[in-house]
């Protein structure tokens, strides 16, 4: 019993405490996108990324992601503008701005998009949470079609054994899109120009070849400072602080 | 193989010589002097130090490094040049002393050298051959073409030698040896005319930022093929020097392109550029005829690099992408100076179809290039030209371009930076996807846990339905506790009939599941039998007396003609408490 009220006694306010600081963290989040705004209106393009970069951090969101990466690429930031742009269709890939500006932009910098299997892509029609979501419904939705009629002693109808069907079918065809969300958190970009890839992780080794800034590579583990990155052109190490992941771990 | 077998070899020299000295040995305090080494042996196989130890007050940097073969009648014989400027700032006998060199993996000497400065150059010695490197803009934008000239003056005495092998030196920069042009001609230097052998290319850089370059080139007489005409005091030395020359570095400043403003239609096209009146091989023709649309653009940039403009996305007309053809002036050698030549020009050659009889004159192709004197894009969109379209048998393939919906062309716009967003948009609480956060596998669990708990209840209410017994002694047992807390109430009020009443209920409900009967019906008879037995054992009739006491008083109140006392029973409290738990123990049984 004892245990209880000091359960109690602990978790309540921090829970109270949650609720109350979340529509604060969303206004001042929503105070920094403003501010970000003006800036960026005024052509201050530093201040309007500090503040852009700072509402992001506090709360993620695509409008204010892609923005950062507006306000990045005109302050000639190639590597944290397309990493803020795909950050932001990571979050909504309907964002169709942040699709013409990562466009825009690898045309300029002469640099390829992400080469992406066949479930990665598919991961990519819809936000990434959304998948977890769907999957998560329609399991149960199917488990619930399935049990809940003789549990409840109705009759099973039809339409019960459709919706399961469809509710099976919703959950195995939500399952590459998993794996693609998986992969394709392991995707980076190149933050600085000119970044040398490296044989081994020490700062001495031998440069395999120069990645520009933006330049997309998969993550496939870290070893002290350095992180063993695969690149179109080669795989070797790099210093993790040149280097940022779409979905930080 | 034998034609290979024939050539001269290179000859390797078993015993390489290093010959060291300043050019010119004497100067004045000050002036450039070149400290030059020159080996028999091949540049790659010489390991050069990155620093040649020199006297203190000698400025001693490092300059050009090149080899020349020089044929001797039967080999090749390698030689090999490094030079470093030194300046002295005072009068005085500067020494580089001897220092050692690695060559083909053996130890070669290389011989002190002595550079004498003095307060006047005796007369008789003739000032060092000087190369100069001329760059008309030393501010400029990355990618933008600037011609360079490498100029190799006459002594006054009117001797000119010519260069070979020259060569522009720096990171970040391009040099296109393709557009190279070299004559001799006459250059103004300190205030007379002299004669000069000149070599001009064209210089790119590729970064930005402050760059350095050199030009370097041997000394070579005449090796000019042309015929030679001379006008002026001009005498070309006998015999082959092969110097090693080289100039001083220029500083460029290059700048990026400017992002604001760029145009549709911009390729990398950065100076001056004019378009010729396109020109089309015919103005009429069929639905699906093929139709060459010729471009040329005229300019002062680099058209050997210019890119053609990418076809523009028409609904008329399908256009290929163009191909391109440069025709800068050729590289010229002569000695006199080129005749004006008009600019140089490149030509696109498009490809256009049309898909329809109502095109009407073939799609404009936006254009652009960016104009470094006033460091701003310039459209120079290519016009569209009236064309006449009539119908043909076109083919499948043509039809299905006419369809209305041709996905990509009409999708595809040329991108650019987008607007700001005016709101957050799709939010999220975190850029991890909700599956790899912690509390989401606890989440899936809770649906789980429900069925679970549901499949649990199904189970247990089967139970229940197939063992009604169960249900009665639990509404038994509810009931027995129920009327066992108000006899209780009772007994502390003191309520005789009450408790005696509760009593009575307590131990009918406490048999009731014993009988097919409601535990309104049964009597004293009913619980004595439940109650003998559950004695039988201890021996002890006093419970039976009890039960037959509690039904007496309590059936005398009821039906008897006169009310009963009933205060003696509560008393017997402790007795009834006995019994009924021996009661509700057997409904657990």
């Amino acid at each position: 019993m004892g245990n209880w009220k000091s359960i109690f006694q602990v978790f309540l306010p921090a829970l109270v405490l949650i609720f109350l600081a979340a529509p604060g963290l969303a206004a001042s989040a929503d105070a920094l996108f403003q501010e970000g705004l003006a800036a960026y209106r005024a052509g201050d393009y530093a201040r309007a990324a500090r503040a852009f970069s700072e509402a992001a951090g506090r709360q993620p969101a695509s409008g204010t992601l892609q923005n950062l990466g507006n306000a990045q690429w005109q302050r000639g930031q190639t590597g944290p503008a397309i990493l803020a742009w795909e950050q932001a269709l990571w979050l909504d890939p309907f964002n169709r701005s942040a699709h013409n500006n990562l466009r825009f932009a690898r045309k300029l910098a002469q640099l390829e998009p992400p080469d992406l299997s066949w479930y990665e892509v598919v991961s990519t029609w819809l936000p990434v949470n959304w998948w977890a979501w769907i999957a998560g419904a329609s399991l149960w939705l199917a488990v619930g079609m399935v049990l809940l009629p003789g549990l409840l002693r109705r009759r099973k109808a039809a339409w019960h054994q459709a919706v399961a069907a469809f509710g099976l079918m919703v959950f195995l065809l939500s399952l590459p899109a998993h794996l693609g969300v998986h992969t394709r958190a392991r995707i980076g970009f190149v933050l600085q120009p000119d970044t040398p890839l490296r044989l081994t992780p020490t700062r001495e080794a031998q440069a395999l070849t120069r990645l520009s800034a933006g330049e997309p590579a998969r993550w496939e583990r870290t070893r002290g400072r350095y992180l063993l990155l695969r690149t179109s052109q080669a795989r070797g190490w790099l210093e993790q602080d040149l280097f940022r992941l779409i979905c930080p771990p | 193989m034998s034609l290979l077998m024939s050539q001269p070899k290179t000859e390797i020299a078993s015993n390489v010589v290093a010959t060291a000295a300043f050019d010119p040995p004497i100067v004045q305090p000050g002036e450039r002097a070149v400290y030059r080494v020159t080996f028999n042996a091949l540049e790659g196989s010489i390991g050069w130090p990155q620093k040649v130890a020199a006297p203190a007050e000698l400025a001693l940097r490092a300059g050009g490094h090149g080899q020349v073969l020089l044929f001797n009648g039967t080999n090749f014989v390698p030689r090999t040049t490094f030079n470093c400027h030194a300046r002295a700032p005072r009068l005085g006998h500067f020494t580089v002393p001897e220092f050692t060199v690695d060559v083909y993996g053996k130890t070669v000497n290389v011989p002190a050298a002595q550079l004498n400065v003095l307060g006047a150059r005796p007369a008789s010695m003739t000032p060092a051959q000087q190369l100069l490197f001329e760059v008309p803009e030393t501010n400029l934008y990355v990618g933008q073409a600037v011609k360079v000239r490498v100029l190799l003056a006459s002594t006054p005495t009117g001797q000119l030698q010519t260069l070979m092998q020259v060569q522009v030196n720096g990171d970040g920069v391009l040099v296109d040896q393709g557009t190279a042009r070299q004559w001799v001609g006459p250059v103004r230097r300190g205030g007379s005319a002299l004669a000069a052998y000149i070599y001009e290319t064209v210089l790119t850089p590729l970064r930005t930022g402050k760059l350095s370059a050199f030009a370097q080139g041997f000394s070579a007489g005449n090796r000019l093929s042309a015929p030679i005409v001379l006008s002026g005091p001009v005498v070309f030395p006998a015999g082959l020097q092969y110097t090693l020359l080289d100039s001083e570095p220029v500083e460029l400043q290059v700048r990026p392109l400017p992002r604001q403003g760029e145009l549709p239609g911009f390729t990398g096209a950065i100076g001056s550029f004019s378009l010729d009146p396109p020109k089309l091989a015919a103005n009429a023709l069929r639905v699906g005829e093929t139709l060459k649309l010729l471009v040329t653009v005229r300019g002062d940039g680099n058209l050997a690099r210019l890119a053609a403009p990418p076809p523009p996305q028409a609904s008329d007309w399908q256009v290929f992408a163009a191909a391109a053809e440069a025709s800068p002036p050729p590289p010229f050698v002569a000695l006199a100076p080129p005749p004006a030549a008009p600019p140089a020009s490149a030509t696109f050659t498009y490809t256009l179809v049309p898909l329809t009889a109502a095109a009407r004159a073939t799609p404009a192709i936006p254009f652009s290039y960016f104009d470094p004197k006033r460091a701003a894009y310039v459209d120079l969109t290519i016009p569209p030209l009236p064309v006449t379209v009539q119908p043909g048998a076109a083919g499948g393939d043509w039809q299905a371009l006419q369809q209305p919906d041709r996905g990509p062309a009409a999708s595809e716009k040329e991108p650019g930076l987008s607007e700001l967003a005016a709101a957050p948009g799709l939010t999220a609480a975190s850029l991890a996807p909700v599956q790899r956060r912690p509390w989401f596998p606890f989440l899936q669990l809770a649906p789980a846990a429900a069925v679970a708990a549901l499949w649990g209840w199904d189970r247990r209410r089967r139970f229940l339905e197939q063992h009604p017994a169960v249900v009665l002694r639990r509404r038994a047992r509810r009931a027995l506790r129920r009327q066992w807390r108000a006899l209780r109430r009772a007994a502390r009020a003191g309520d005789a009939p009450r408790f005696a009443g509760a009593a009575v209920a307590a131990l009918r409900v406490a048999c009731a599941p014993h009988y097919p009967a409601d535990p309104r019906a049964l009597v004293g008879a009913d619980v004595l039998p439940l109650l003998s037995r559950a004695e039988a054992s201890a021996g002890d009739l006093r419970a039976v007396e009890v039960v037959r006491r509690f039904f007496a008083v309590t059936d005398a109140a009821r039906f008897g003609p006169a009310p009963t006392e009933a205060v003696e029973l509560l008393a017997l409290q402790p007795e009834l408490e006995e019994v009924l738990d021996q009661l509700e123990k057997r409904l657990w049984a």
